[in-house]
């Protein structure tokens, strides 16, 4: 029985780097290639030996999907196909292949700033493994090769984010990537067809959570900095160069326009011009809001977001600065971070994760005296505040999704075991599917039962309808006899003598003999009749016939008898039958036996 | 180990004991072990410096209250200690060892079921592995069984490992120097197989290896043939240990190895299960890799399976058999000749031409092969397979290749044509085939990728029009996709690149290449038009080539007309949306002018042109690509110019790029102009007293970015009679000093360090010069510079304490000396902080423990207060 194979290389039980390998038809697919950013080697990448040795990853793989632009689900693919090699296709939606660039070139920039890393990816590497992909649109069905088909669905969580359908033949698998079902202020709900796939792979970061509407965190978000400023406080807000901060920026500036407020409020990096500019030509991937209100006016046109320039970092008064990078740990945002920390008046808020080594990591867990450079000690006396505006689906999201998609299995990644482990039995009772959370190197088989369509034979149709047959319906099933014939890649089914007369074959007829010895002092002729009136009595409903030339006939089984030269009394009973009434011989042949 | 880190280690201990949920980073443990590893590998006892260890250890493998992922740690950290014969015996003292290693134990916990559980267990016995009391601990506890049995386990990282165990495991027994003779064998690995091995019971240990080894064997044998399909896997895993244990077996091994399973390996081969052709060259390949020393010939098992392998199987099998033996680059005449006649079959199938005519024993697949290749996935696979092999069959010795390499790029060049429709079907093809490439990007890309490689073979340089001609076909060919565009490019530099003599190109070919250039730098996908622009720039960037009349040309000017072709394109192209295209743009140009600048051509008004729109790019482009393009631009002709002073326009842009570059927002545009500064004191200062050059000045590290330049410049500096002071001055004007100023308080490292670097030297320059040559000691007044009391500047008069002189007075400039001002930045003690990254103490042990620690107590505070957790959710 055919099976699809689900083996996660990073994202089995963790919230890591998403790289999932999925084999299904005999087609291999690699659903996204993220980093880790907590590892400063080679681990920061999934070990692609796993999937093949020697560079074979081309002959290997059919084709790679990235699901969207967070470095965890793109960040080691300039390295898995400019560095192992990898020259097939390589599929994102438009704005995830305009926005992903932009965040690899950022986070290229951050790690050689940082370490000085020369063993990395280059621009070049970036913009030669930009060439291999090819853009995808939301519901429009791609064919990756003859049998290979794939089609994606709004997925909410980030601009360009998506789903992606996966269909082969009639097995299929559908990978959500990071998802979000409720709209925020700038993205709309995940969507997804009644697609029925074999295989449903869902994140499950918020496995066990039903998370509070996102309206109290973004009140809670502009309460602090509104305190901070009023008290003549400096607010920083590290970001990475796209996504969240282009969120808070919408924000902020209807805020400042609603309550009239004066502070400035400063972009540290230029990306942002260029991100601003990706968000206003992908306007139809944003929600309907934002698209009615873009004709009056362009919510990604800030009156009150300014450029930063180093030098306002020592300006008097309050202020509001988003720099780069997101975790504290080097460039702008720590510069500033360490011109602000000292003072009470002044906050961090830490819109995202942090992983361990940076500045950022240190601080949320509380540390208030940090190291720094030239054996000097910075006391950390500013106010620090934690706010996640990660879009994830919660736990019902996540059910409102199989819901949706109503898979004949669940496979969950992107999570914690322990949630996962919940949310599975939360899943199985409910929906009464197997639901699946393998860990990384660990694969998944389920097993398959596809329908292959077959092309009927009109003949046989009505033959089937002249024996009085109901009408053929789909919802229906109900067995048919013909013979199945496999002609250039087509099935098609048809009655015998058709088949015959397609395929120029002679008619072979294949009957089944068998001798039965028994004692019986009568003639061959009585012995004959006394089966007859036998089988009479015994089968009833049959055609028994007891013909002339000395055979009895039982539907196309013929018996004869014979008796030995020797002993007369030692009588031979010959059974011949064809295939089609074989359980009536094999039974008529154990009858006679006993 | 530091004191501060023996000092925390205690407390770290208890934290990660006493969490019962793992650490809100997961990648901590890792680097933990990560400095175990290190702190052992120094030479230094883990036991003896922090005793704690054994404590956790103890308590870890002892509680049921423990997370799997600590316990996975503390399974390798026992392997560490264990590692050194005395952290063994002090872990075998406390019997924490039998319970940490035995399988049973943790299933009894319902926890071997956590593959991270499994592969602690394997890491740690591995890592104990290092002396004959862990061996004999390893045989005594049975641990070979349940090893053996995850070397099929359902997790491809424990099978793996488990299979790296195991290979480690028979080289234990069985080390490199034991020789055929098996008591010889037995005495050697008593006394020299593993480092400190000291054997109290030396025919006991024998005893244990010999009973190990044969276990080994005997499970090879045993489970390498699959009794139904379903247990094909476990061949393959059986099948990748012997390749692993093979590569690294000594001769005795070897042959003890082929021995057991060799009946077991021809059965497998003549067994014809598809999915094992890999795995069963890799074991043959791998016995053939190890042939050496005193044995010369390979095992006649491993001929005669090699002998089967390209002969008996089915077509796709053969392909990757023959393309795995030409790859291996055995010099084995007849295994080489039919495996290049496989390679070629199916593309001598597709094209018709006779590659391989009096080759028999390959002409008696042809029927199967082209059965095969009717089938679409097959047909193309196997194509692919051999366009990728096919170049290293060209550089065959001749009198072993199966057909000229003319034939062979003949033969793909028909193949091309083929796949994009560009000449029908011959004939004599079969019509299911040439459907199954048309049309075929995946074909189309290795057929160009083979095409480009073939440049370099013998004796193909006659096919250059034919070459040329189909590639001017396909870059015109308007279903062609982007990559295939790219790779047409690719494959014609190449071959132009390899041929020193272009005269048989004829003057059609090149308007017709022209006339494609100029439509596709216009295309409608940016991945085309930089591709295009690309190709231009590296064309102008080839060497010359020779002329039909015996002359020397430059190929771009030959092949396209030159600048007067190329620069009105690029000088389109920097007005393109798409930023890659542009920095494209840029570099070309700069390839496309280098070598005017080489000769000292005074720069044209189209020149002037070209350097106002950079500088416009410079000042407005919102993306780094093309900003530090146009720092590339400056760096290249500054340092091919011979003499750059007598250039007004290049020393005027000079001053602008400096000015605008190291105000940019990106760091890497800051570093170029760095380097662009670093060049204008070359030229100005080189073969001064006291000045020395970027690399010497710091040879052992000259430049630790990404951002390096691609080729080292050479300057052409002046010998006038000018002084330093006179020069410095110059450079003043220029705006150097601003430069290396702002950038040595800039946020971003690199720029900070290279900054810092070149105002050392600039000290030094000052500092030694001789005493006699200037009025050193009074102040020269072309050697001040202006402060703001902004940015940098800013900085600056903070450093030198000089708000306070200033304020009350003109607070807005202050004027100071530089030779003051450099000797005052304390530059030595700067340099060695940039030089160390910020990770030599944030990725520190010291730093991690501090925040296992943190993590720990912040971990607990939110038990009790409920405070927002902070969840790993994406970046």
């Amino acid at each position: 029985m055919p099976e699809i194979k689900v083996t996660p290389l990073g994202a089995g039980q963790d919230v890591g780097r998403s790289c999932i390998l999925v084999s299904i038809g005999g087609k291999n697919i690699m659903l996204d290639c993220g980093m880790h950013m907590g590892y400063n080697d080679d681990r920061r990448f999934p070990d692609f030996s796993y999937v093949t040795q020697n560079g074979r990853l081309t002959d290997f793989l059919d084709c790679v999907i990235i699901s969207h632009f967070h470095l965890d689900h793109c960040g080691a693919l300039p390295y898995m196909s400019e560095m192992v090699g990898y020259d097939g296709p390589i599929y994102m939606t438009h704005p995830t292949k305009a926005i992903c660039p932009i965040l690899l070139e950022d986070f290229r920039k951050i790690t050689v700033d940082k370490k000085g890393e020369t063993n990395f990816f280059t621009s070049q590497m970036i913009k030669d493994c930009m060439k291999k992909v090819v853009p995808l649109n939301l519901h429009q069905t791609v064919q990756v090769d003859d049998e290979l088909e794939i089609k994606a669905y709004y997925a909410g969580h980030v601009l360009g984010a998506a789903m992606v359908h996966i269909k082969v033949g009639s097995e299929s698998v559908v990978y959500t990537g990071d998802y979000n079902m409720t709209p925020d202020r700038h993205l709309g709900a995940a969507w997804i067809d009644k697609c029925r796939p074999d295989i449903l792979i869902s994140e499950s970061t918020y496995a066990t959570t039903i998370r509070d509407s996102k309206r109290c965190r973004e009140r809670d978000f502009l309460k602090k900095v509104h305190e901070s400023i009023e008290r003549g406080g400096k607010v920083l807000i590290p970001v990475f160069a796209l996504g969240r901060a282009q969120e808070l920026c919408i924000l902020l500036e209807t805020f400042w326009e609603r309550m009239n407020l004066k502070a400035p409020i400063y972009f540290s990096t230029g990306l942002t011009e260029k991100a601003n500019h990706y968000y206003k030509l992908f306007i139809t991937w944003t929600n309907q809001k934002i698209r009615k209100t873009f004709v009056q006016r362009n919510m990604f046109e800030f009156k009150h977001i300014k450029a930063f320039d180093r030098s306002y970092a020592d300006n008097p008064g309050p202020m509001v600065v988003f720099a780069t990078p997101g975790m504290l740990h080097a460039g702008q945002s720590l510069q500033i971070f360490k011109k602000w920390a000292g003072n009470e008046k002044n906050m961090v808020i830490m819109p995202g994760y942090c992983v361990q080594g940076t500045i950022g990591h240190k601080i949320l867990n509380g540390q208030r005296k940090l190291e720094m450079e030239g054996r000097a000690t910075l006391d950390v006396k500013l106010q620090v505040e934690y706010m996640s505006f990660s879009a994830h689906a919660d736990a019902k999201g996540i059910m409102q999704l199989i819901r949706m998609a109503e898979p004949r299995n669940m496979l969950l990644v992107h999570g914690e075991a322990a949630k996962m482990e919940f949310l599975k039995g939360k899943i199985e009772q409910e929906f009464s599917i197997d639901c699946y959370m393998p860990a990384n190197g660990e694969t998944v088989a389920v097993k398959t039962n596809p329908s292959v369509p077959v092309d009927m034979s009109v003949n046989l149709l009505k033959r089937e309808m002249a024996l009085g047959g109901p009408l053929p319906d789909p919802k229906r099933p109900r067995s048919m006899h013909g013979t199945l014939i496999m002609k250039e890649s087509s099935l098609k089914l048809v009655s015998s003598e058709q088949a015959l007369k397609e395929l120029a074959l002679n008619e072979h007829q294949l009957r089944f003999t068998c001798r039965v010895a028994l004692q019986d002092p009568h003639s061959d002729s009585e012995t004959l009749h006394r089966i007859y009136t036998h089988l009479k009595s015994l089968l009833k409903g049959y055609t028994i016939q007891h013909l002339p030339d000395g055979t009895v006939m039982v539907e196309s089984i013929v018996i004869k008898v014979s008796s030995s030269a020797e002993d007369a009394n030692a009588k031979i009973l010959l059974l011949s039958w064809s295939y089609q009434d074989e359980d009536l011989g094999s039974f008529l042949s154990s009858v006679l036996k006993k | 180990m530091d004191e501060e880190c023996v000092s925390l280690l205690p407390r770290v201990c208890d934290v990660l004991a006493a969490s019962g949920s793992s650490l809100p980073d997961d990648t901590s443990l890792e680097k933990l072990l990560d400095w175990f590893s290190a702190v052992t590998k120094s030479g230094v006892s883990l036991l003896e410096v922090s005793p704690c260890l054994l404590g956790f250890i103890s308590s870890v493998v002892s509680s049921r209250a423990s997370e799997s992922s600590i316990i996975s740690f503390a399974l390798k950290l026992i392997g560490l200690v264990a590692a050194a014969e005395d952290g063994f015996r002090a872990l075998q003292e406390t019997s924490v060892l039998d319970l940490a290693f035995d399988p049973q134990h943790w299933r009894e916990e319902g926890l071997w079921e956590d593959p991270c559980i499994r592969i602690g267990w394997i890491h740690g016995f591995s890592t104990m592995l290092q002396h004959r009391q862990a061996f004999s601990f390893f045989v005594r506890a049975d641990s070979i069984k349940p090893l053996l049995q995850l070397q099929t386990d359902t997790s491809l990282f424990v099978a793996s490992a488990a299979s790296q165990m195991l290979t480690q495991v028979l080289m234990f027994c069985h080390p490199l120097s034991s020789g055929f003779n098996e008591t010889e064998v037995d005495n050697k690995s008593s006394s020299s197989s593993i480092t400190g091995l000291k054997c109290p019971n030396a025919t006991e240990s024998d005893h244990e290896s010999a009973a190990v080894v044969t276990e080994i064997l005997e499970f090879l044998k045993r489970r390498m043939l699959p009794k139904e399909p379903s247990q094909l896997h476990q061949s393959q895993q059986i099948l990748k240990l012997l390749a692993s244990i093979l590569s690294q077996a000594g001769p005795s091994l070897q042959n003890k190895l082929l021995l057991t399973v060799g009946e077991s390996l021809e059965e497998l081969v003549a067994s014809n299960y598809s999915q094992l052709t890999r795995p069963l060259m890799d074991v043959i390949l791998a016995g053939y890799s190890s042939v050496g020393g005193d044995v010369k010939v390979p095992d006649p098992i491993l001929s005669r399976l090699l002998s089967v392998m390209l002969n008996q199987r089915e077509p796709p099998d053969l392909i990757h058999a023959a393309a795995a033996f030409l790859c291996s680059g055995h010099d084995n005449r007849i295994h080489m000749e039919q495996s290049a006649g496989i390679l070629l079959l199916p593309v001598d199938i597709i094209t018709s031409l006779t590659l391989l005519e009096g080759n028999f024993t390959v002409k008696e697949h042809q029927l199967s092969m082209m059965e095969q290749l009717k089938n679409k996935t097959s047909c193309v696979s196997m194509i692919c397979i051999s366009l990728k092999y096919i170049p290293k069959i060209t550089l065959m010795a001749p009198d072993c290749r199966p057909c000229p390499p003319a034939s062979v790029v003949g033969a793909v060049l028909s193949l091309l044509r083929l796949c994009s429709g560009l000449s029908p079907p011959s004939v004599a093809g079969c019509v299911t085939v040439f459907r199954n490439v048309t049309g075929s990007g995946k074909v189309q890309k290795c057929a160009l990728e083979a095409l480009s490689a073939l440049s370099s073979s013998p004796e193909v340089k006659v096919m250059l029009v034919e070459v040329f001609t189909l590639l001017i076909e396909y870059l015109n060919h308007p279903d062609s996709d982007p990559t295939v565009l790219q790779k047409s490019y690719q494959a014609l530099l190449k071959w132009i690149g390899v041929c020193s003599n272009l005269s048989s190109i004829t003057n059609q070919l090149k308007q017709d290449l022209t006339q494609v250039v100029r439509k596709r730098v216009c295309d409608m996908r940016w991945e085309v038009r930089d591709s295009t622009v690309e190709f231009l720039g590296h064309l102008a960037g080839l060497p010359a080539c020779s002329t039909e009349d015996g002359g020397v040309c430059d190929i771009s000017q030959y092949v396209l007309g030159g600048c007067c072709f190329t620069t009105p394109l690029l000088m389109e192209a920097l007005h393109d949306p798409e930023s890659y295209v542009r920095a494209s743009a840029i570099s070309a140009l700069a390839q496309a002018m280098r070598n005017s600048w080489r000769q000292g051509a005074v720069p044209t008004k189209e020149q002037a042109e070209i350097v106002t729109q950079l500088l416009e790019i410079l000042s407005q482009d919102t993306e780094g690509f093309a900003r530090r393009a146009v720092l590339q631009f400056f760096i290249t002709w500054f340092s091919s110019y011979p003499s750059c002073t007598s250039s007004p326009l290049l020393m005027q842009s000079v001053r602008s790029v400096l000015l605008q570059g190291c105000a940019d927002l990106d760091w890497e545009v800051k570093v170029h102009t760095l380097d662009l500064a670093e060049l204008l004191m070359d030229q100005a200062f080189l073969g001064q007293h006291g000045y020395t050059k970027g690399l010497e000045s710091h040879p052992a590290q000259p430049h630790p970015y990404a951002v390096t330049a691609k080729q080292a410049y050479t300057l052409h500096t002046h010998s006038g009679t000018h002084t330093l002071s006179s020069d410095l001055d110059g450079l003043v004007k220029q705006g150097l000093l601003s430069v290396l100023l702002s950038g040595l308080f800039d946020c971003d490292r690199p720029v900070g360090l290279k900054a810092c670097r070149l105002l050392i030297r600039l000290k030094d320059a000052l500092l030694l010069r001789p005493q006699d040559t200037t009025d050193a000691g009074k102040t020269d007044p072309g050697l001040n510079c202006e402060l703001l009391s902004q940015g940098w500047a800013h900085e600056i008069r903070n450093v030198l304490g000089m708000e306070d002189r200033t304020s009350g007075t003109d607070a807005h400039t202050v004027t100071i000396n530089v030779c003051d001002l450099v000797k005052c930045l304390d530059l030595e003690e700067r340099l060695d902080v940039l030089t160390r990254s910020s990770d030599h103490f944030y990725n520190s042990p010291r730093s991690l423990l501090q925040d296992i620690l943190t993590a720990g107590s912040a971990h607990a505070q939110q038990d009790s207060q409920l405070k927002e957790e902070v969840i790993v959710d994406c970046y």
